[in-house]
C-alpha cells in the first residue's frame, strides 16, 4: 500500500518539521546554529546545561521537551536516525553557562556512537560535560546486562529531574547523581500491534499479523520477545506491569511514578482503560502511584501500542518531578 | 608509478565506491527493512553525496587530507551509526596515511587498517556478529596477505573485494547481536546485514577503479 502521508519531498521533512514546529512555539523555543532546537530565552549563568540528541520520528520527543525547567538544547537527527557528532558538540558549547553541561543520551547504537565521538571531542577541547545514558528497556535483557537495555520513553523524566535540579543550582555531579538515580529506579516495557511506516522511505518498519501482538517491541520496530495473541486490555496490563513490578522488585509501600506513553495510533481510551487495571493491581499489592501522566511524549509515528514506564520515586525525585516546566509538551506550574 | 595508488588514483577509488553505493541504494535499505527500520540505502546515499561534496571542495593534493575532508564530513552526517563508523573509517585512513603520498600494497593495507582501527574504537562487535565488521575484516586481511605475497595495489584490492563479498553474502546465516536487528533474535536470520553489504560495495568500488586504471 502506498504511504499516506502529510508530508511534501521525503528529504524535507526534518527541515519543514522543525520549522513548523519552533514557528508554532516560539514563545519557547527556537531553532539555532545547525538546526538545534534551543530554549527561546537562554538560562540563567551559573546554572548547568542539559542537552540531548535523537533521531527524528518520535514527536513531540525530544524536541518536545525543550524550555525552561527541562532541556536547554535537543540535537534532532533524521528520521530514526542520531544527529553527527559535529551538532551535538555545537549543542554542548551553546548550553555552556559557566556550570557545565549534562549530556542525556538513549541508549541505541546510533545515538551512543555519536554521543561517544562527542565526548571525546568535547574533553579535548575542555569542556565540563558529564554524560547519562538511559536504558530502562527491561526486554532488552536482564538488569545487569545495562547495555542490552535501550533508551525509551524513560529519557523524558531524566530529563524533567536533570533539568529541574539544573534550574535549583544543583551542580553539574549533582545533577548527574539524581539523574542516575532516577534511571537506576525506572523500566519501560513497550507493547506494539501494527507497524508503523517510516516516512522517508515509504516502507513498514516491521509486520505483524492482524491479530498478534508483540510485547517488547521497541521504538523503532526493534523486535521484542513477546509476540502472542491479542490481549484484552486488563490482561495486556497486568502482564505488562508484573514484569516492571518484577524487575524493580517494588515493594508494598513504595511510591511510584507511572507514565503510559502513546505510540501514535492508540487512543487515549485506550490508555485510561490500562492505566485502571494498573491501578488496581498496585492498590491490591499495597504500591501507591505518586503521580501519572498519559500521553504521547515519544511516539512512533502511527503505530498502534503504548510505552509503560515506571519508576521508584523518593521525596527528593518527586520534588524534581513536581517542580515548575514550561516547554512545548510539558508543563509543570 | 603502475605500482602505487597516488593522489588521484585514491580520487577515482573513493568516487568509484560512492558511485557503487549509490547506484545500490534501493538495495541496501530493501535489505535493512529485513532486519532494520530500512532506511540504510538513504543514509549510504547521502554520506557518499557529503563525501563526494568534500571531495570537490578539498583543495589540497594530500592523500590524508583528502581522506581527513571526507572523513569529517561523512561524521557529520545525521544518520545514526552510519556517520561515526563510516567517517572515522575514512578519518582512520587518513591517519595511517600519515604525509605518504604514494602507496605500494603493504602502504594500502596499512593505511586500511587504520581504518578497521578506528571503526573498531567505534563498537565492540567481532567478525561473526552480523554487522560490518564481517566485511571489513576479511577484507583488510586479503589486502594484507596479498602485498605480503608480493602482489600489487590492483590484485590485492581485488582479493579485498571479494573477501568482502564473500563475508557480506556469509552474514546471512548469522544472528546480529549488535545495533537494532539484535533485538530480532533468530529472526535476523536470512538476510545478509546491510552494513556488510555497504563495505563489500565500497571495496568493489575500490578495486574496480583500480583495475580500471
Amino acid at each position: 500500500m502506498a504511504m499516506k502521508k502529510f508530508i511534501n519531498k521525503p528529504e524535507d521533512l526534518v527541515g519543514e518539521l522543525l520549522e513548523g514546529y519552533a514557528l508554532a512555539y516560539a514563545d519557547k523555543i527556537r531553532l539555532a546554529g545547525n538546526r538545534l532546537v534551543v530554549r527561546a530565552r537562554r538560562k540563567a549563568k551559573g546554572k548547568v546545561g542539559v542537552v540531548t540528541l535523537g533521531g527524528s520520528g518520535h514527536e513531540p520527543a525530544l524536541s518536545g521537551f525543550v524550555g525552561k525547567g527541562m532541556l536547554d538544547i535537543s540535537v534532532p537527527g533524521e528520521i530514526f536516525a542520531a544527529p553527527g557528532p559535529p551538532r551535538c558538540l555545537e549543542a554542548l558549547k551553546r548550553a555552556e553557562r559557566g556550570a557545565g553541561v549534562l549530556f542525556i543520551v538513549l541508549n541505541h547504537a546510533g545515538d551512543v556512537m555519536a554521543a561517544n565521538l562527542t565526548m571525546e571531542m568535547a574533553l579535548k577541547q575542555g569542556l565540563n560535560v558529564k554524560q547519562i545514558l538511559t536504558h530502562e528497556d527491561i526486554a532488552g535483557g536482564p538488569r545487569s546486562k545495562p547495555e542490552n537495555r535501550r533508551g525509551l520513553v524513560g529519557a523524558v523524566p531524566v530529563m524533567k529531574v536533570a533539568g529541574a535540579a539544573a534550574e535549583a543550582g544543583y551542580s553539574l555531579d549533582a545533577c548527574l547523581a539524581v539523574a542516575e538515580r532516577l534511571e537506576r529506579q525506572m523500566a519501560t516495557l513497550a507493547v506494539a500491534m501494527t507497524s508503523a511506516t517510516h516516512p522517508s522511505t515509504g516502507q513498514a518498519i516491521f509486520t505483524l499479523p492482524d491479530d498478534e501482538m508483540e510485547i517488547g517491541m521497541g521504538q523503532h520496530g526493534e523486535a521484542g520477545t513477546g509476540r502472542m495473541k491479542m490481549k484484552s486490555a486488563d490482561e495486556t496490563a497486568e502482564a505488562m506491569l508484573g514484569q516492571l513490578l518484577a524487575d524493580l522488585s517494588v515493594q508494598a509501600g513504595e511510591q511510584l511514578l507511572v507514565l503510559l506513553n502513546g505510540a501514535g495510533a492508540t487512543t487515549l481510551m485506550e490508555l485510561f482503560i490500562v492505566f485502571r487495571r494498573m491501578h488496581q493491581v498496585c492498590e491490591a499489592r499495597g504500591i501507591k502511584i505518586a503521580r501519572a501522566r498519559i500521553a504521547e511524549f515519544l511516539t512512533v509515528q502511527e503505530m498502534a501500542g503504548f510505552q509503560m514506564f515506571i519508576a521508584r520515586m523518593d521525596e527528593e525525585l518527586l520534588k524534581l518531578w513536581d517542580a515548575p516546566c514550561d516547554t512545548p509538551y510539558l508543563v509543570v506550574r | 608509478m603502475a605500482d602505487s595508488v597516488g593522489f588521484d588514483d585514491l580520487a577515482t577509488m573513493l568516487r568509484a565506491a560512492a558511485a557503487k553505493v549509490v547506484s545500490e541504494h534501493a538495495t541496501l535499505s530493501r535489505l535493512d527493512s529485513a532486519t532494520g527500520d530500512g532506511d540504510h540505502g538513504t543514509t549510504m546515499r547521502r554520506a557518499m553525496m557529503v563525501g563526494l561534496r568534500a571531495m570537490d571542495t578539498c583543495t589540497s593534493r594530500d592523500l590524508a587530507a583528502l581522506l581527513n575532508d571526507v572523513g569529517w564530513a561523512i561524521l557529520g552526517v545525521d544518520g545514526g551509526a552510519t556517520g561515526p563508523l563510516l567517517g572515522t573509517f575514512f578519518i582512520g585512513m587518513s591517519e595511517a596515511a600519515g604525509g605518504r603520498q604514494m602507496l605500494d600494497a603493504p602502504a594500502l593495507a596499512e593505511v586500511f587498517e587504520g581504518a578497521v582501527a578506528a571503526v573498531r574504537r567505534q563498537t565492540k562487535a567481532q567478525v561473526g556478529d552480523k554487522t560490518m565488521i564481517d566485511a571489513l575484516v576479511p577484507a583488510v586481511e586479503a589486502l594484507r596477505a596479498a602485498a605480503k605475497a608480493g602482489e600489487g595495489p590492483r590484485a590485492a584490492l581485488a582479493k579485498a573485494a571479494e573477501a568482502a563479498a564473500r563475508g557480506a553474502a556469509s552474514t546471512k546465516d548469522l544472528r546480529a547481536k549488535f545495533g537494532r536487528a539484535r533485538n530480532l533474535g533468530d529472526r535476523s536470520i536470512g538476510s545478509p546485514d546491510p552494513g556488510a553489504t555497504s563495505v563489500s560495495l565500497l571495496f568493489r568500488g575500490f578495486a574496480d577503479a583500480i583495475a580500471a586504471r
